[in-house]
């Protein structure tokens, strides 16, 4: 395998956005990307689109074949990736593979969703589509309530308490106000959302014992990267910023048949799967994005990549570990918790975020002297998930 | 249908459900069909206010259990207390109405 490297990336601020169809979004990622790679006239050989559910959403299929159309990439290969909420970090890593092997130069990968086409119970039920049909969607199953199950069991099992998923919330709220890409930009204080008695007004309980702002809000958008070759990347001028190492790792459809339903092995094996290709290991990493659709998949994510011991996360949180500044920023882009989590743009949008913190662009939450990132794309409830490890090249 | 269908492997003996086309434990194909049998113990669950489109209530209860003979499922739990660890009893029920027909489903009480 080659060396593969991101040239240019893109986004559109995650928000509802009524004005725009999900094929307008993820074209204006797109040439986001394209121009951020000043990519000019040399072709993209390939488009790849992480999507979940625009059938179910848009009542539109085969949407990688219009973006192709929308942006003039003809004849480029184009697929669309579906792969739940993992579909960003799965057309990531075909943009990879593409360009690893030697078959494409130039590809450009897109991510997104637009979920607010319809309303908020009809995207719950969509979502929850990707359960298993017979043991668990026909119970109304959704994914807080999974997440409720497995943080009723974690939670229990490492003496985690709501105040400390209340912090993961505190804190990404926090990073979000510095992203101008986030949905929310909105300060939660402890009083607002735990410690008021009255504090269950504003943080009603979505899936005991997950409450509103444990959640990631409902959102549209689109997020991409420009993957390419280093030689094309050092004639581009950009700062270079090379997957260094990326895995995939499955685990059981239902919770109840893993051995230990704590115990996320998919997140485990791909981190460490990843780690092992870029010859690195978590005490390299210098900034983290992880997949925080709930606040217990934050503090369980960072125990299984291997940046805290089991149990040991939920204090360094509390200690201020992975606020920007910490010794391990977790989040700084705000996370799916206040960026928003567009299904299919989410483990692209990850990505974006680290290419922009490696190569210095990140703004007000910047990590200083970041040069190695780590990203974490979480699909179904933890049976097909995603670990990339990117390094800035000097 | 009285109850759900689970499937114990012919050749080592490990419980699934659902359904799997080789064994999880040996990669056998072969499986007999059993029913859950015995008390059911809540291993986990949750109470979900905010449900899918077409599930018009609020506070449904949903959990894991695990039977005596090792079939462990999701199921909705009618209980007015919910403990972890309690002992509830199997029927089924309908759940949910998908397509305009009620679906039955494994219900604790």
């Amino acid at each position: 395998m080659r060396p593969v490297v991101i040239a240019g990336v893109g986004m559109i601020p995650f928000e509802r956005r009524d004005e725009d169809s999900l094929v307008d979004m993820l074209s204006l990622a797109g040439l986001r990307a394209m121009d951020d790679a000043g990519i000019g006239e040399h072709p993209i050989e390939a488009v790849y689109v992480g999507n979940m559910a625009s059938g179910l959403f848009n009542h539109q299929v085969s949407v990688a074949s219009s973006v192709v159309d929308r942006l003039n990439l003809m004849p480029a290969a184009a697929d669309r990736i579906e792969n739940g909420p993992a579909s960003g970090g799965s057309a990531v890593k075909n943009g990879f593979l593409a360009v690893a092997s030697g078959y494409c130069d130039a590809v450009l990968v897109i991510g997104g969703e637009k979920m607010r086409e319809v309303i908020g119970p009809r995207a719950t039920d969509i979502v929850a589509c990707m359960t298993h049909p017979n043991a668990e969607y026909i119970y109304g199953i959704t994914l807080p309530g999974m997440a409720g199950m497995f943080a009723q069991l974690y939670m229990e099992k490492y003496g985690i308490t709501r105040e400390h998923l209340a912090l993961v919330s505190i804190k990404n709220q926090a990073n979000g106000i510095l992203n101008p890409y986030a949905h929310i930009h909105m300060n939660i204080t402890m009083e607002g959302i735990l410690t008021h008695p009255q504090s269950h007004i504003n943080n009603p309980v979505v899936a005991e014992p997950l409450h509103l702002y444990d959640c990631c809000p409902v959102s549209d958008g689109a997020a991409a990267v420009l993957l390419t070759t280093e030689e094309l990347a050092a004639s581009l001028g950009k700062p270079v910023v090379e997957i260094a190492g990326v895995a995939q790792a499955t685990d059981t459809h239902t919770l109840q048949e893993r051995e230990d339903p704590t115990d996320l092995k998919a997140v485990t094996i791909a981190s460490q799967k990843a780690f092992a290709m870029a010859g690195m290991d978590p005490a390299d990493i210098d900034v983290a994005e992880l997949h925080d659709a709930f606040t217990i998949l934050e503090i369980a994510e960072s125990e299984h990549a291997g940046f805290f011991e089991k149990g040991e996360a939920a204090e360094a949180i509390k200690a201020g570990e992975t606020k920007i500044g910490g010794r391990l920023p977790i989040n700084p882009s705000g996370g799916l918790k206040a960026r928003g989590h567009p299904v299919g743009a989410t483990g692209v949008a990850q990505i974006v975020e680290l290419v922009w913190q490696l190569r210095g662009e990140a703004g007000e939450r910047q990590v200083e002297g970041a040069t190695n990132g780590f990203s974490l794309n979480f699909g179904g409830f933890g049976n097909n998930v995603l670990a990339f490890v990117l390094r800035r090249q000097s | 249908m009285s109850t759900i269908t689970a499937y114990k492997c012919t050749n080592c003996g490990h419980v699934m459900y659902p359904r799997h086309s080789r064994c999880l434990n040996c990669n056998e194909r072969n499986f007999e069909e059993i029913e859950p049998e015995g008390r059911a113990k809540l291993l986990t669950y949750t109470i979900i206010n905010e449900l899918p489109w077409g599930i018009d209530e609020r506070g449904r209860v949903l959990g894991v259990v695990e039977f005596e003979n090792g079939v462990k499922a999701l199921g909705l739990i009618k209980s007015e207390k919910v403990k972890l660890g309690m002992k509830l009893d199997a029927s089924m029920t309908p759940v949910r109405v998908i397509g305009g027909e009620q679906v039955l489903g494994l219900t604790l009480s």
